[in-house]
């Protein structure tokens, strides 16, 4: 029984937030939750037996009658490559006896909109692990003031597309593949390359073409490169909250249109269709044993059709306690022996891993290379500052930024 | 042989990070920070004593903390081949109090008029230089005063050991260290025999 806080105790502190009620929402989420992981459980257990007894190649040709129809799909869905729901259990015996991984990760402090000055910082930490008869670590970071034209807009030349909010973060992930670019050419050793995070940018998506393929141009790039070392590359998206397989299930299971016959919809599986709505791939894909990936899957993401032969694939794998997806170029998933080489180096990864559920080293050192605490956060406005000062400038905030840090009564 | 650098400095003493993960010298030992003529400002160096206190391994980043990662095949040195990243984010300081320098040909035994700088290389002391300072005893006196996780008994007994050991297991230089400890810990019985007991260089 959860303790109920009395309204008053919290009107006597000041708090704004009226702790009081919502502490008997909280309670009431709680059960409702509880309730609906009951009745999830079961569908879950049902959609899985589909994942089993699907046809692929039935599944495959449907999407496909759907593509050539030219009937959107509302949801992303996956497009097997192989069977739905085989699995493929670690090749832990083809990791070379000395062998590099190293990961990527990038943060930033964004252009502050209250601000007279506009720049932005982008950090991009990297964790070069060597194993093997001469076990070693490079951890590092690079830090970028980013403040000319160049920087700030997509297209400086008409200081147009200023670069902020989804496009700063597409610029981070570009930034973090073009790192890993740069890192493997020091490694001489069979090296397999991490990203934290996707490697389809499905944030771009409403943007312009021509935002699009400037912003990819730096990502696709590295992707090349480390195509042409034979590097096998990967995205990996720990907790991941993609409904990919099962939107494709609810295709499957479908009979006319969705969303607009939706409602209309007659079938007995409606139920379990809107049931899938809200099953995750990492929820499906539970019954993989540790070590063990899914086959591959196709994403029907818009933005990958900027991609070219460095197409995005993804799998699921068991890491243990944590079904996790990873995303793969194309040219990973169509050569084996990559592809056999980045399923060992992660599941040894997350057999590394220093916690639980595990987390590959690589990714977890490189996001601590990569992060910047509010202190630095706050050191680089002050350094900033004082350096405007030194030339005589002054840095003028919006009223409304000024009245939240003086906080007068 | 540089050991180490200073990565924080008083007058009483300093903290230096070992350059040896796991490694940091031995407690009591003595090492040496070497002040340049240019940095003391003076037309000779200066050598500036000190006795370590204490030795620590921890994360680099305080905020994190270091986990268990042995299992039932890897283990102890294993764990370092394992997780070579370990290196990089563990780090072994050691303390050290200040007992006195070595300036203008003449050991003196109280505290240096100045901290050494921050990031000047510690090393470990040759063993003439230990013979050298340790001829005199003045400097057991400052042990005592030092505060820390370890006691300053402990500290002034394992320096007892190792002068010892570094003068080629002086007998003479023991029973004379004995003497004045006694004299130092007359009115502490106590202490006293906690010092002698630590000592027994015999086993």
């Amino acid at each position: 029984m959860h303790p109920v806080y009395p309204c008053s105790q919290f009107k006597e502190s000041g708090l704004p937030l009226k702790l009081g009620p919502i502490s008997q929402q909280v309670d009431s989420m709680a059960q409702t939750t509880s309730e609906l992981s009951l009745v999830q459980e079961q569908f879950l257990e049902q959609a899985q037996a589909y994942l089993r007894s699907v046809s692929a190649d039935a599944l495959r040709q449907k999407l496909e009658w759907h593509r050539r129809q030219q009937i959107r799909i509302p949801w992303l869905v996956a497009v097997p490559h192989g069977s739905l729901a085989d699995a493929v259990p670690a090749p832990s015996s083809l990791l070379p006896a000395d062998f590099c991984v190293v990961g990527s990760d990038a943060s930033s402090i964004p252009p502050d909109r209250h601000s007279s000055i506009r720049y932005y910082v982008l950090n991009v930490g990297y964790a070069l692990l060597i194993y093997g008869r001469h076990p070693d670590a490079v951890l590092e970071a690079e830090s970028q003031l980013c403040f000319q034209d160049q920087d700030l807009y997509v297209f400086p030349e008409k200081c147009d597309v200023p670069i902020e909010g989804v496009l700063l973060g597409a610029r981070m992930e570009v930034e973090s593949l073009r790192i890993l670019q740069r890192v493997v050419q020091s490694s001489s050793r069979p090296t397999v390359a991490l990203r934290d995070g996707p490697l389809i940018l499905w944030t771009l998506q409403n943007e312009s073409e021509e935002v699009q393929q400037a912003i990819l141009h730096g990502f696709l790039e590295a992707m090349a490169f480390l195509r042409q070392a034979e590097i096998p590359l990967a995205g990996y998206i720990s907790y991941t909250d993609s409904r990919d397989v099962a939107n494709s299930l609810r295709v499957w299971l479908c009979q006319g249109r969705p969303p607009d016959e939706c409602e209309r919809c007659k079938s007995s599986e409606r139920d379990l269709c809107l049931a899938l709505a809200k099953i995750r791939d990492r929820d499906l894909f539970g019954f993989l044993a540790v070590g063990e990936r899914s086959e591959l899957f196709g994403s029907s993401s818009q933005i990958l059709e900027r991609y070219g032969e460095h197409r995005v694939d993804f799998f699921y794998l068991n890491v243990g306690e944590e079904v996790a997806r990873v995303e793969v170029p194309q040219w990973v998933r169509s050569d084996p022996e990559l592809l056999h080489f980045l399923h060992a180096a992660i599941y040894d990864q997350c057999r590394r891993s220093p916690g639980f559920p595990p987390y590959p080293p690589a990714l977890l050192e490189a996001h601590e290379q990569a992060v910047i605490t509010a202190a630095e956060r706050r050191l680089m406005e002050e350094m900033v500052e004082q350096a405007l000062g030194q030339v005589g400038q002054r840095i003028v905030r919006s009223a409304k930024d000024d009245s939240k840090r003086r906080r007068g009564v | 042989m540089r050991i180490g650098e200073i990565i924080e400095t008083m007058s009483t003493g300093f903290v230096a990070e070992s350059f040896e993960l796991n490694r940091p010298p031995a407690l009591g030992s003595l090492v040496i920070v070497r002040l340049p003529a240019e940095v003391r400002g003076a037309s000779a160096g200066m050598d500036l004593y000190a006795v370590v206190t204490y030795g620590r391994t921890a994360g680099l980043d305080p905020s994190r903390r270091a986990v268990c990662r042995s299992t039932d095949t890897v283990y102890d040195q294993a764990i370092y081949q394992e997780h070579p990243e370990l290196k990089r984010i563990l780090r072994t300081e050691f303390g050290a109090a200040l007992v006195g320098f070595f300036a203008d040909g003449q050991v003196l035994q109280h505290l240096p008029a100045q901290p050494p700088p921050l990031h000047f290389s510690v090393q470990t002391a040759l063993a003439e230089e230990v013979r050298r300072f340790t001829d005199r005893l003045h400097y057991l006196r400052l042990l005592l005063t030092i505060s820390g996780e370890v006691s300053p008994l402990q500290v002034m007994a394992a320096n007892v050991r190792e002068v010892y050991r570094h003068r080629g297991n002086d007998r003479i230089w023991l029973d004379a260290a004995a003497r004045e400890i006694a004299t130092l810990l007359k009115n502490d019985h106590e202490a006293l025999l906690t010092v002698l007991y630590a000592i027994d260089p015999g086993g």
